[in-house]
């Protein structure tokens, strides 16, 4: 299988602080792989080098290579073509200040998409995906900063899901919201898997036992161990990703 | 070595004067020659209690609450305890405390009567505790958060500074209020549309102030088509482009200096810049350039303070759907701080249209013939020919003009003032409007 | 797609960016271009800055001395400050600390009028108001003199301290506060061991940038401080600031000649003395934000 993104020796300094060293990973297509890890460990910057949004931090310095479906993504000739190949959802949910409708129709708008049915199109397409139509199918002009937590995290999905990206990157998705979304959005990506690559970054390590596919453990800005879920979780080959996926510590 | 405890004196007697909330807890009654030895009193004065107030006010008077003995010489009533004259040993006590020890100081209190008792027999024995007549003992109960004399203290001074400061502000701003009062009632009398709207006659000694109030509009309008782009394309890039680096800090090191330069600097730029290298000659192009060199680095301020307050996440959630940084302002930033940015314009034209110095000598002036009528008497001035300006009408009438009646100045004055505050008072009003439209 | 626009606006954006720093560089160098050719040893510096004599309209022997314009400016600087400082930073201190709700925003609103009003009405104020209040009550020969223009020119520089002032005693986290109400003490307890010493930084920037406006300030002295080129040896006493002198002359000159080179220069020092005032209040600034970091 050819992977989908693959890092290659990649370190990433911000300053002088080293916050990912010396990494190589591959991801495979159309399945989910979950990046566990504690805290610092380089998994939030892993997904801006996907996308290029490391560009966007000033004092970063990147060596080595990343590739996306083959493509050397710092050469790439158009970065905001790449970007919307790939969408994003953070840790924190963001409601764009425009209505609901506004905020799915924002990146086909952007991307030269004016025509206002193809627009209604994906937008309640999204928003069904999202699982977040039947709130708001009546109220699409009400401002996206309004909606609950919950609300907003979907919102923020189905912007992502509204160009029809090949990868779906999730940093950390459910930290602030509710237990119940969670587990909404958690049905989302495990049928969404056949048709794009998810990458998942979370803390909790029970969450990435019952969605993934593959696991990789970084641990201190390296990558300790990478492999199928049932293999890293059961019969880790090192002993830090026993320890971590044991609660032991992060 | 022990003091000769002095007060086993035979010749006093030991009174008790509880104060207006102290009873005994059983009711016993004082004996009227009181107590030969402040041993015997003190034990009569373990009996006593602080009565529960009758309503929560009443904590400050408890606050008081106590219990003196009194010592005076045998056969004589106690007298009543002088206002002035402070108690010779005061202890505290207090009234419902859980726990054990004190020092029966007022921030230590003794935790309960019996303690406070069995300590003063202490003190007493010892002879730390001597009372010639007249003098007194006070045990002073304390309710839990009643303020000490400390505190009495640092109320006081808290309430005094407050009412100086109170004073300063006010003091500041009153007399001003009073003055422009002032200037009001001198003009009263000119002050109506005609005064607005006819051209001043006779040499500036009567008519109105048409042409100077129409000069300072087109100043202002040209100076701010000029500044406004500038200045918020500026504050963009400063807030949106600018990397940290030194360069930067040049930039906004540049931009605090051009605030702070004197306004007759800025005169002299104009003269030296526009006036004579550009060849504007004195006119209203070069007047208005200057005033917009000097309007440009509040606007650059205010506009990345409007794009500041926009939160990052925003920007983020844009990037990472695709969007370029122009794209990203020009959707979300720049219409979630446009109110800011207007705020910022809008002050500054209230300083365009006050500011005489650096027209003075780019190409305001006192007199230069325009039309009294007709459609040009609205237009009336071209970009290359000087003009006449509000601010510099005042001036002049008040330092050269001779024989100019007292209400015409004040009334140039107070339409002055009055333009100024209308047009700050609108950018106020815009930000209170603003801040309850919030839109995240 | 991509504005197809869009470089050209972002280089547009960035020669704006760039904009201030040009001004400040044309400022200086227009002014001393009309100011070289004096200084080119034609002007004794040690004349301009020590000697009284200010005569450049004598036909025989012109004198530019400018020491009692400056002492002038800094008289009634240092007198303006003089009053400001408490009173701006006394306001400042009320406003952040003991006031709240209406009250507070009153205060702000009327503060912030305070500010707007224009130079040349607050010369009006002296001239026409304060003069003669002053001749009526202290029997002084002239109203408009240093008194005047201290009075004048503090109650121009105390908004700049008052606003500047509360903003940097309300960057200082609540946190010190609370802590301080947990140990006790009373709000003026706070006010001048808590809060006064955490912005000290901000509440000197305040002060001299309150100092800034005052020198450069022009019209206001020109018609409250009346026109006596000379040091003042009371407060009763004419005086004249360089920025009056540069107002009150550049009418009267030749473009080109020696008279209006000087007042040229004079602009020169003016515009190096507030650049250094300005400089230093925002190194004390950066101070502060150097210490809290990012």
């Amino acid at each position: 299988m050819t992977p989908h993104i693959r890092f290659h020796q990649v370190t990433v300094r911000y300053g002088s602080n080293v916050v990912v060293r010396d990494l190589s990973l591959e991801i495979p297509e159309k399945q989910i792989f979950a990046i566990i890890g504690p805290n610092n460990s380089g998994k939030t910057t892993l997904l801006k080098c996907t996308n290029r949004t490391i560009d966007f931090v000033p004092s970063a310095r990147v060596t080595g290579e990343v590739f996306v479906g083959g493509e050397d993504v710092f050469h790439v000739p158009d970065v905001y073509a790449l970007r919307r190949r790939i969408g994003m959802v953070f840790p924190l949910p963001v409601g764009l200040p425009l209505s609901v409708y506004e905020n799915v129709a924002y990146a086909p708008r952007r991307a030269g998409i004016h025509d206002p049915a193809e627009l209604d199109r994906i937008v309640e397409d999204c928003l069904r995906r999202a699982m977040l139509w039947e709130e708001v199918e009546d109220r699409l002009d009400l401002l996206g900063t309004r909606l609950s937590g919950g609300q907003q995290q979907r919102l923020t999905l189905a912007r992502a899901l509204s160009l029809n990206p090949e990868i779906l990157c999730l940093d950390e998705f459910s930290i602030a919201i509710d237990p119940v979304t969670t587990m909404k959005i958690e049905d989302i990506l495990r049928e969404m898997k056949s048709r794009t690559t998810i990458v998942l970054v979370t803390n909790l390590v029970q969450q990435a036992r019952r969605l993934s596919d593959y696991t990789a453990f970084l641990s201190d800005s390296q990558l300790i161990e990478v492999g199928p879920t049932e293999q890293v979780f059961t019969r880790p080959a090192q002993r830090l990703t026993e320890r971590f996926v044991n609660g032991e510590f992060g | 070595m022990t003091r000769e405890p002095k007060t086993r004196h035979a010749s006093v007697a030991y009174h008790l004067a509880p104060g207006p909330n102290v009873r005994p807890a059983d009711g016993a009654a004082l004996p009227p020659q009181g107590y030969s030895t402040l041993e015997e009193a003190l034990q009569a004065a373990g009996c006593y209690r602080v009565e529960a107030p009758d309503a929560p006010h009443e904590a400050e008077h408890r606050a008081a609450s106590h219990l003196d003995i009194v010592c005076v010489p045998s056969g004589e009533p106690p007298a009543e305890a002088s206002r002035w004259r402070r108690p010779r040993h005061e202890r505290s006590v207090y009234n419902q405390a859980a726990g054990s020890g004190g020092e029966g100081t007022e921030l230590l209190p003794w935790w309960s009567v019996p303690f406070a008792v069995e300590e003063l027999g202490r003190l007493d024995k010892a002879g730390d505790l001597p009372l010639a007549p007249g003098e007194r003992l006070r045990l002073t109960y304390r309710e839990m958060f009643a303020p000490s004399a400390l505190e009495m203290r640092k109320r006081t001074k808290e309430t005094a500074a407050r009412y100086v400061l109170m004073v300063v502000a006010w003091g500041l701003v009153a007399p001003v209020l009073v003055i422009l009062a002032y200037l009001v009632y001198k003009a009263w009398p000119v002050l109506g549309p005609s005064f607005l709207l006819q051209n001043p006659h006779d040499f500036m000694r009567s008519g109105g102030i048409w042409a100077p109030l129409a000069g300072t509009f087109c100043l202002v309008l040209l100076s701010l088509l000029v500044a406004a782009p500038v200045g918020v394309l500026a504050g963009v890039y400063l807030n949106e482009y600018a990397r940290d680096n030194w360069f930067t800090r040049i930039v906004n090191l540049a931009v605090m200096n051009l605030a702070g330069v004197p306004s007759i600097v800025h005169a002299l730029f104009g003269v030296g810049a526009f006036v004579l290298f550009a060849h504007m000659g004195r006119s209203l192009l070069a007047a208005s350039c200057t005033v917009a060199v000097m309007t440009l680095p509040v606007i650059i301020t205010s506009t990345r303070e409007a794009l500041a307050s926009v939160p990052k996440a925003f920007r983020e959630a844009c990037w990472n759907l695709g969007a370029s940084r122009w794209q990203t302002i020009r959707t979300i930033v720049l219409p979630n701080s446009i109110s800011g940015i207007l705020t910022g314009v809008i002050l500054q034209v209230s300083r365009a249209a006050g500011e005489t110095a650096p027209i003075l000598f780019t190409g305001a002036v006192f007199f230069t013939p325009i039309a009294d009528t007709g459609l040009a008497s609205w237009f009336p001035y071209t970009l290359q020919r000087p003009f006449m300006a509000l601010s510099m009408h005042l001036f002049t009438l008040l330092t050269q003009v001779r024989g100019v009646s007292d209400e015409i100045q004040y009334g140039t004055a107070v339409v002055l003032i009055a333009l100024v505050l209308v047009v700050n008072s609108l950018s106020i009003g815009l930000r209170v409007v603003l801040r309850s439209r919030k839109r995240w | 797609m991509l504005d197809a626009a869009e470089p050209a606006v972002e280089a547009i954006i960035r020669l704006c960016g760039l904009s201030a720093i040009l001004f400040v560089f044309a400022i200086f160098f227009f002014v001393a271009r009309e100011a070289l050719p004096m200084l080119h040893g034609k002007l004794d510096l040690v004349e301009f800055f020590t000697s009284q004599e200010w005569r450049p309209t004598s036909e025989v022997h012109p004198q530019y001395g400018i020491l009692a314009l400056l002492v002038g400016t800094l008289s009634v600087t240092g007198l303006a400050m003089f009053l400001a400082v408490p009173l701006g930073l006394g306001a400042a201190v009320y406003i952040s600390e003991f006031c709240t709700g209406r009250l507070k925003e009153t205060l702000k609103v009327l503060i912030e009028l305070l500010a707007a009003i224009p130079s040349v009405v607050w010369g009006f104020v002296g001239y026409m108001v304060i003069g003669p209040v002053i001749i009526h009550t202290t029997g002084a020969p002239v109203g408009v003199n240093l008194l005047n223009g201290g009075i004048i020119l503090a109650l121009m520089s105390v908004p700049i301290i008052v606003s500047v002032g509360e903003d940097s005693l309300k960057a200082v986290p609540d946190a010190y506060r609370e802590a301080a109400l947990a140990l006790g003490a009373s709000r003026w307890e706070i006010v001048y061991r808590v809060l006064f010493p955490a912005a000290r930084n901000g509440l000197l920037a305040a002060v001299l940038l309150g100092v800034g406006r005052a020198i450069g300030e022009t019209m206001a002295v020109l018609m409250a401080t009346g026109h006596a080129v000379q040091i003042p040896h009371s407060l009763f006493d004419p005086i004249r600031t360089l920025t009056a002198t540069i107002a009150a002359e550049l009418g009267e000159v030749v473009a080109g000649d020696d008279h209006y080179r000087v007042l040229f220069v004079i602009g020169l020092v003016l515009f190096g003395v507030t650049f250094l005032v300005n400089l230093v209040a925002d190194l004390i600034v950066k101070g502060i934000r150097g210490d809290k970091g990012a």
